[in-house]
């Protein structure tokens, strides 16, 4: 029940919730952050001045003047006491009056991305300023440099624009729990009873075992829907209630996206796919010994599960014939068009059928495990 | 009544298995044409030690493995042919049978009932009797894993017997039981033969073969040692201890 309501429901919107609170909290800590910038010279040299001369609205920021050569600064960089080094030649003034090009070299650590975007920044406000002045002094109308003014209109919706970008996150979320969901009862039901030796009594019933199978598998299934059922429910809940996106026209759209139709079509893609997350798993619990044996076969089966349902979350991989026929990537790129709005229902179709067609292969695979004696009593 | 006729049972081995064993056979008999019959109204008992193709054998005569060969009849209905039929008239009870440790006694006891069709009512009569005979009403209410192991053996013993089977097939019911609780099971097993029933159980213990079997049968690496009634067993035997003729049989 922990696995399948609990964590999904609660603790994953929770854990997203605070990684995107914590993230956010870095970014703007690195806005908010003194930069100590490091130069050789004199704080009255021209691009020092320049530097000064930026509002602390774009960062504050604090100069530190080294006389001589660079090896006291340097060794200052090396231990942290400086975040950015800047080195011009004395002449720069000069060289920009000639209308010259002056060389100026930023030392950054482009893992520090906060650093990185300080330096661009500054940079861009004092070479705007000197193109400015060039621009001036040379009698150039700025505009005559511009021989075209290119308009970029994004014909795409919002919805197509969620369903293409962050479309595949949704059947991501619901195949990982999903998968998660069908695990434990899956172990439990087959290994666990032959472990608890509960099996042989149930065998020892009027029951067909085909009866006793299929009885099983529906719990499984739906303890796998259940999960990924929870999990997208408190997914919605956050988005609606705990702010967890920012942006008021976005979580209009989403509410959109989320009708419930579009509900119901997601469950009839996704049933095919519980069918056979239960119908890998069963015979796998059935072979096994030990919980902890299943366990150790299962487990890794979910990397095997997440890998296609991750292609499927990246942009520019479309539903076609071929990605159609490809299991568990035929669902994620489904929903993804079923979310964008263009889906296609023919290849709707065909993803539904191979994945239908997948289940009832690996449900008879089941059945036929489950009826070796062997694999029944331990 | 329980027929049996030249049972055998073969199962094939894993490589694992074969190197276990240390062996090249691809097969192993675990029973090999076992025949015997037990009557309604009697006890038999089916003795032979520790991997002798006991537990194999009432697996095959419950229905809950096929034999490889050989035939098995419950109260004249073919068991290989129809199961399902079979196993409406038979109790079955091993040392392995588990019960479900989250629910009580009362919801197991429903449980099986539901999948034997037990009427509501009979199930109702049946359950007061039961707990009686077995004295569970203290503990009905208690969930599985809370209970003692002579307390689920009892509440196994019940589920086996509440659809009132004809057959009652037991595997070493009081093995690991205390003395109070395997006397209680021993009571039973004669109330079901007084009531008439087909009784086969399997043990280690000499001394409830004594007390309880009207006829027995001795089985060793799969093959049967010995046959035949209580009465004569005893009669014929040459040493003082029934252990000591049932050990002498075994190593004859």
């Amino acid at each position: 029940m922990i696995m399948m309501v609990v964590i999904p429901m609660l603790v994953f919107p929770l854990l997203i919730n605070v990684v995107t609170s914590i993230s956010g909290s870095f970014e703007d800590s690195a806005e908010d952050k003194k930069i100590k910038i490091g130069i050789i010279g004199d704080t009255s040299d021209y691009l020092a001045q320049k530097l000064y001369d930026i509002p602390s609205s774009f960062g504050p920021k604090e100069l530190v003047a080294y006389e001589g050569d660079s090896s006291q600064m340097l060794d200052d960089y090396k231990n942290e006491k400086l975040d950015l080094l800047l080195f011009y030649a004395p002449n720069v003034q000069k060289k920009l009056d000639a209308n010259e090009k002056a060389v100026v070299k930023w030392t950054l650590d482009k893992t520090k991305i906060g650093n990185r975007g300080r330096a661009k920044g500054y940079m861009q406000i004092i070479e705007a300023e000197a193109r400015f002045l060039r621009y001036d002094a040379l009698g150039i109308n700025e505009e005559a440099l511009k021989p075209f003014e290119v308009i970029y209109e994004n014909s795409a919706t919002e919805q197509q624009m969620i369903g293409e970008l962050a479309g595949g996150f949704l059947p991501y979320i619901f195949i990982a729990f999903g998968f998660m969901g069908c695990m434990y009862p899956a172990i439990d039901l087959f290994t666990g009873e032959k472990e608890r030796g509960t099996i042989e009594t149930l065998l020892s019933t009027p029951v067909h075992r085909w009866k006793i199978l299929v009885g099983k598998m529906l719990v499984i299934i739906l303890s796998g829907l259940m999960a990924a059922f929870s999990a997208l429910l408190g997914l919605f809940l956050s988005i609606q209630y705990l702010d967890m996106v920012p942006d008021v026209k976005l979580v209009e759209v989403i509410s959109t996206i989320l009708t419930p139709t579009f509900i119901i079509k997601l469950f009839f893609l996704l049933l095919p796919l519980t069918i056979f997350f239960a119908g890998v798993m069963v015979p796998v619990s059935v072979y096994t010994k030990t919980f902890k044996e299943a366990q150790s076969i299962i487990a890794p089966m979910n990397i095997v599960v997440i890998v296609p349902a991750m292609v499927g979350l990246f942009p520019g991989i479309e539903l076609n014939i071929a990605t159609a026929c490809i299991p568990i990537l035929n669902i994620v790129l489904t929903t993804k068009s079923l979310i964008a709005g263009n889906i296609d229902y023919l290849l709707f179709a065909l993803s539904f059928s191979v994945m239908l067609i997948l289940a009832g292969v690996a449900v008879l695979f089941s059945f036929r495990q489950f009826g070796k004696e062997s694999n029944v009593l331990n | 009544m329980i027929k049996v006729e030249q049972l055998t049972k073969e199962f094939t081995l894993s490589k694992a298995q074969k190197k276990e064993l240390n062996t090249n056979e691809n097969i192993t008999r675990a029973v090999e044409n076992v025949s015997f019959m037990c009557n309604p109204g009697e006890v038999f008992s089916l003795l032979g030690p520790n991997g002798a193709g006991k537990t194999t054998t009432l697996r095959m005569i419950s229905t809950i493995i096929q034999p490889t060969s050989g035939k098995v009849e419950i109260c004249g209905i073919d068991a290989i042919r129809f199961p399902r039929e079979a196993r409406m008239k038979i109790g079955f009870l091993t040392g392995s049978t588990g019960l479900y440790a989250r629910l009580n006694a009362n919801e197991i006891i429903d449980y099986f009932a539901s999948l034997y069709n037990v009427p509501k009512a009979l199930l109702k009569e049946r359950k007061a009797y039961l707990y009686d005979l077995l004295d569970m009403k203290g503990f009905a209410d208690k969930k599985i894993g809370k209970l003692s192991t002579g307390m689920k053996q009892k509440v196994s013993i019940c589920r086996t017997m509440i659809h009132d089977p004809e057959v009652l097939i037991f595997d070493e019911p009081t093995s690991g039981l205390d003395v109070i609780t395997a006397e209680s099971i021993i009571k039973l097993i004669r109330s079901c033969k007084e009531q008439d029933k087909t009784v086969i159980f399997s043990s280690h213990i000499m001394g409830e073969v004594d007390l309880l079997s009207d006829r027995l049968a001795i089985i060793h690496n799969g093959e049967l040692k010995h046959h035949g009634t209580m009465k004569d067993f005893r009669s014929e035997m040459k040493d003082k201890s029934l252990t000591q003729a049932f050990i002498n049989i075994v190593q004859s």
